[in-house]
C-alpha cells in the first residue's frame, strides 16, 4: 500500500524499472546526501528555481487558488508550503540565514524522510501553474516540482506509472507502447468507422513521404479517445491536406517533461526531429495533449540539439484560422447538447490557446457555457502532470483533487439533464475525467475539441 | 555605544549592505533561464512588458484581482513606506524645503516644511496601522497561519517597533529631531568626518531607530526583503515578449478541396451535405 | 514487491497491479486463476470471447485495442464489458488476457 508515514505516494517503480531508463537507484543511506549534491547543481542552473526560493514573501494568496489544497485541505498542498519542502533544505545548505539561524527561518536537515514526504507532494501538483499566474511575483512553483521531481528521478524515486512510460517511449515513442502495427490497424478501424457514422472516406496516410504536414496525434487517442482522432482525419481530408501521422513518434505527449527533462523528454524531442527530416515534411502540427503541447511549443527550441526548420503549431491554432477566415463549413447545430470547456492548464496558462480554443467551440457547438472561472483562471482537472495513478489510496486523493473541478462544472448546469458534454481538450484531462465524471456524479460526456469540430463539419 | 552606532557603525553596515546585494544578485543572474516559462497571455512588445511588470510592482495588479483585502493592506503598506523612506532622502537633504523648490506651485519654504512634517507624520501612521494588519492576518487567518514562519512575524514586529520609535520622534515634542540636525550629521559621514560629538547622537530614540534601521540594512540581504529586487528579476522571467508562429497551413485550398468533394464518396459529390 | 501465481505447477510471476510479467506463460488456467484475483466466480462464454479476442489482437499487434473496436468486434457494448470485468476493459479483461497493464495517459 503506497503510503509512508501517513502520507499518500504514488507506487514506485522498482530497481529493474529504473534501470530500464538508464537509472541506478541510489541507496538508502546515501540518498540525503546525494539529494543535496543534485539540489547544489540544479540550482546553480536554473534562476526560476531560485526566486522560488529566495523570493517569496508568504503572503498566502496562493492557498485558496490552488486546486489540490482546496480539495484536500492538506496545509502541504498549499503553493509555497509545497515549495518550502525543498527551500527548508535550499535554506539550510545553500544560504547564510538558514546555516545561522536554522529553524527561525524555516530550515531544516535533510533526511529520508524528507525525501519521502517531497515524493508524496511533489506528485500531488499537477504543474498546472495556477500559482504563477495568481502570485504577485509570479513565482512558479511548477519549476520547484519540475526540478524536486528530477531530483527524485536521480535518486532513483519515480512513479511506476511514469517509469514505465519513459521505457514505452524509448521503445516505441509513444507512452502507450503502440507498435506500428497497431497504429495501422487502428488507424483503418477508425475510417471504417467514420464511413459508418459520418459516411466520408478519410484515410490516416502513416509515414508517407513528400508529406506536407506531419501530424502527432496522442497515442491514448487510439485507445480511449477516437472522436478525437476521427475529427482530425476529417479535418486533414477535409481540406485537402497532404498529410501524414509517423509511426516513430506517434505521441503528442511528452511525459519527459513530467519526471525527468534531461534524458527522457530529449528522447522524443530528437525522434520528432528526425521523423520530419526522414518524411521531409514542412509544417509540424500537434494533436490534443497540454502538457505535451508546451512541451513542444517551449521546450523543443532549447532541448533540441539542432536547429529546427520546420515550424510547429496546434492543430487548434490551424482550425481556429481557417475558421477565422470562413474557409470551414460548419454546423453547430451537429452538437446540440449543452457543452462546457475545461481549459486544460498548459493551453491557457502555458501557450496561449485560450481565445482560439473559444473560436472553433462556438463555431462547432450550439449551446457554449462558460465554466467560472475560464481561461487563464481555470482550475485543474486534478489529473495534470500525470498524477493518473490507480492504486487504492491515489486514486483516492484523485476524488479530492478533482473536486474544485467538479464544482465548476456543476456550476454551469450542463449536466443536469444528464446529456452534457464536458470538453476538454488534453489526454490527460480526459483519462483523469473519465472515471471523474462517474465518481462525481456529473451527468456529463467528456470529449475533446477536435472531435466536435470533426461532428461539426459539413462535406456538401 | 555612540561611537559604535553612529561612528563605525554606518560604513560597516554601508560595506556589509553593498557585498550582500551584489552577492545575492549574482547569484540570481548566474543561474540562466534555460526554457522558456513565459505565461499567457503574450505580450507583444517591450512597451506592454513594461507596463505588465510596473502594474505589478507599483500596483500590485495580482493582488488586485485574486484578494481585495490583502491588497489594499500591502498596496498601502508599501506606498506609506516609500514615501517614508523618500522623504527622508528628500526631506532631511533639502531641510524640508523640498516642495518649495517645485516651480511655478508658489510654495514657500516654511510651507514646504509644514508639509513635509505633516506628510510624514500621516505616512508614519499609515504605515504602522497596515503593518499591524499585515501581523494580524498572519495571526487571523487559516491560510496565512499555515504559510507563516517565525522570521515572518519577527519582520513585521521588527518594522513595528522601528516605525513606532519613528513616529514618537515625530509626535512626542520632548524626542523631536530637527531637519537641520540629520542633514548635518550625514553630511559628516558621507565625507568620511567625526561625528562622534554630534548633539544628534544624544538623542536615545534616533540611536535606538538607527541601530534597527542598520541592523535591517546588513540583513537584507539575506533574507526575504531581496523580494524587492525579487519582485522585477521573477517578473522578467515570466512575462516577456512572445510572438506565436504564424498559422497556415502548407499547399492547402480548401475551397478546392471542397469543390473536388474530397472525402465525399463518389457518387454523392452532387448530394446535399452528409 | 510482486508476487507470483503457480498454475499447473508453472510459476507465473505478477507484478503489483496483478499484471503478468511474461504474456506468453498465459493458459486459460492462468486466465481462471487471475479472474479470482478480480472478484469473478465463473468465466460464461461471453468472458471466454472477449479474452480470447484480446488474445488474439495481443499475438497479431502487440498492443491492446482500442476499447471501441473491442465493443464492436465481440459485440459487447462497453457497459456489460464492466457487469462481465468489473475492472473495466483495460484493468479487468487486459489483465485476465495475460497482457501487459496499459500505460500512459490511460
Amino acid at each position: 500500500m503506497p503510503e509512508y508515514k501517513g502520507m499518500v505516494q504514488p507506487q514506485r517503480a522498482t530497481p529493474d524499472d529504473m534501470r530500464k531508463i538508464h537509472i541506478e537507484p541510489v541507496p538508502d543511506e546515501l540518498k540525503p546526501e546525494k539529494a543535496i549534491e543534485f539540489l547544489d547543481q540544479i540550482r546553480k542552473k536554473f534562476r526560476s528555481f531560485v526566486m522560488a526560493m529566495e523570493s517569496c514573501t508568504k503572503c498566502g494568496q496562493c492557498a485558496e487558488n490552488c486546486h489540490t489544497y482546496l480539495g484536500t485541505r492538506d496545509p502541504n498542498n498549499i503553493p509555497t508550503n509545497r515549495a518550502e519542502l525543498i527551500r527548508k533544505i535550499y535554506k539550510r545548505y545553500f544560504t547564510l540565514e538558514g546555516r545561522w539561524f536554522g529553524k527561525l527561518v524555516g530550515a531544516e536537515d535533510i533526511s529520508l524522510d524528507i525525501i519521502e514526504q517531497w515524493y508524496s507532494y511533489f506528485y500531488q501538483c499537477s504543474q498546472c501553474r495556477r500559482c504563477a499566474h495568481v502570485c504577485p511575483f509570479g513565482i512558479d512553483t511548477c519549476e520547484v516540482t519540475f526540478i524536486g521531481r528530477q531530483l527524485l528521478h536521480w535518486l532513483g524515486i519515480t512513479p511506476k506509472l511514469h517509469a514505465s512510460v519513459g521505457a514505452a517511449m524509448e521503445r516505441v515513442g509513444n507512452h502507450t507502447n503502440l507498435p506500428k502495427p497497431g497504429i495501422v490497424d487502428t488507424l483503418e478501424f477508425m475510417s471504417e468507422e467514420i464511413m459508418d457514422e459520418f459516411g466520408v472516406e478519410v484515410e490516416f496516410p502513416v509515414d508517407k513521404p513528400d508529406s506536407d504536414i506531419m501530424y502527432i496525434p496522442s497515442s491514448a487517442d487510439f485507445l480511449l479517445n477516437p472522436y478525437t482522432l476521427m475529427g482530425a482525419g476529417m479535418y486533414f481530408t477535409y481540406i485537402g491536406a497532404n498529410w501524414t501521422i509517423p509511426s516513430t513518434v506517434t505521441e503528442a505527449g511528452n511525459f519527459g517533461l513530467l519526471f525527468d527533462q534531461y534524458w527522457t523528454q530529449r528522447g522524443n524531442v530528437m525522434r520528432l526531429l528526425n521523423a520530419a527530416q526522414e518524411l521531409g515534411i514542412k509544417k509540424i502540427v500537434w494533436g490534443e495533449c497540454g502538457h505535451g503541447w508546451r512541451a513542444a511549443k517551449m521546450y523543443i527550441p532549447s532541448l533540441a540539439d539542432r536547429p529546427i526548420r520546420w515550424p510547429i503549431t496546434h492543430i487548434h491554432d490551424e482550425v481556429a484560422d481557417m475558421i477565422r477566415k470562413n474557409e470551414l463549413k460548419l454546423d453547430p447545430s451537429k452538437n446540440y447538447k449543452p457543452v462546457t470547456l475545461h481549459d486544460p492548464c498548459n493551453y491557457v496558462r502555458a501557450c496561449g490557446l485560450n481565445d482560439n480554443m473559444r473560436v472553433l467551440m462556438r463555431a462547432s457547438v450550439s449551446d457554449f457555457r462558460e465554466m467560472t472561472p475560464h481561461g487563464m483562471d481555470n482550475f485543474c482537472c486534478g489529473g495534470g502532470s500525470a498524477i493518473l495513478f490507480d492504486d487504492p489510496e491515489m486514486y483516492q486523493r484523485r476524488i479530492l483533487l478533482s473536486k474544485k473541478k467538479a464544482e465548476q462544472v456543476r456550476a454551469t448546469g450542463v449536466g443536469k439533464d444528464g446529456d452534457g458534454i464536458l470538453c476538454a481538450p488534453c489526454s490527460i484531462c480526459k483519462a483523469q475525467l473519465y472515471p471523474m465524471v462517474e465518481e462525481h456524479e456529473l451527468g456529463v460526456e467528456v470529449k475533446g475539441l477536435i472531435d466536435l469540430v470533426g461532428k461539426a463539419l459539413v462535406w456538401k | 555605544m555612540k561611537l559604535l552606532i553612529g561612528q563605525i557603525l554606518p560604513y560597516i553596515t554601508v560595506t556589509l549592505f553593498t557585498l550582500g546585494i551584489l552577492y545575492r544578485l549574482g547569484r540570481w543572474a548566474g543561474a540562466r533561464i534555460v526554457h522558456n516559462i513565459t505565461l499567457s497571455p503574450w505580450l507583444q512588445t517591450n512597451g506592454q512588458v513594461a507596463v505588465r511588470i510596473g502594474s505589478e510592482a507599483f500596483l500590485f495588479r495580482n493582488l488586485f484581482r485574486f484578494d481585495k483585502a490583502l491588497w489594499a493592506g500591502a498596496l498601502l503598506m508599501h506606498f506609506a513606506l516609500l514615501n517614508i523612506i523618500g522623504g527622508h532622502i528628500v526631506g532631511f537633504g533639502t531641510l524640508g524645503e523640498e516642495f518649495a523648490m517645485i516651480p511655478g506651485l508658489g510654495i514657500t519654504p516654511e510651507l514646504s516644511v509644514e508639509m513635509s512634517d505633516l506628510l510624514g507624520s500621516v505616512f508614519g501612521i499609515l504605515l504602522f496601522v497596515a503593518l499591524l494588519y499585515l501581523l494580524y492576518r498572519r495571526f487571523a487567518l487559516e491560510n496565512v497561519k499555515l504559510v507563516t514562519k517565525p522570521s515572518d512575524n519577527l519582520w513585521l514586529i521588527y518594522l513595528l517597533v522601528l516605525v513606532g520609535i519613528g513616529n514618537i520622534m515625530r509626535f512626542v515634542p520632548a524626542y523631536h529631531i530637527h531637519y537641520e540636525l540629520v542633514y548635518e550629521y550625514m553630511a559628516a559621514l558621507i565625507l568620511f568626518q567625526p561625528v562622534v560629538h554630534m548633539e544628534l547622537l544624544e538623542s536615545g530614540f534616533f540611536l535606538a531607530h538607527y541601530l534597527l534601521v542598520q541592523i535591517l540594512l546588513i540583513a537584507l540581504p539575506f533574507s526575504k526583503l531581496m523580494h524587492l529586487f525579487g519582485m522585477f528579476a521573477e517578473r522578467y522571467i515570466v512575462n516577456r515578449v512572445y510572438h506565436d508562429p504564424a498559422p497556415g497551413l502548407p499547399n492547402i485550398d480548401v475551397a478546392a478541396a471542397r469543390k473536388a468533394g474530397l472525402g465525399v464518396p463518389a457518387g454523392d459529390a452532387a448530394e446535399e451535405g452528409v | 514487491m510482486s508476487a507470483a501465481i503457480v498454475v499447473n505447477g508453472v510459476e507465473i510471476e505478477l507484478d503489483e497491479d496483478g499484471f503478468m510479467i511474461d504474456p506468453d506463460l498465459w493458459n486459460e488456467d492462468a486466465a481462471m486463476a487471475l479472474a479470482a484475483s478480480e472478484g469473478i466466480l465463473e468465466l460464461t462464454e461471453d468472458h471466454w470471447k472477449v479474452i480470447n479476442y484480446l488474445r488474439d489482437y495481443y499475438k497479431q499487434y502487440q498492443i491492446a485495442p482500442m476499447v471501441r473496436k473491442l465493443c464492436q468486434d465481440t459485440g459487447c457494448n462497453l457497459k456489460y464489458i464492466y457487469e462481465l470485468f468489473p475492472s473495466g476493459p483495460a484493468k479487468g479483461a487486459c489483465k485476465m488476457a495475460g497482457l501487459p497493464k496499459p500505460t500512459g495517459c490511460v
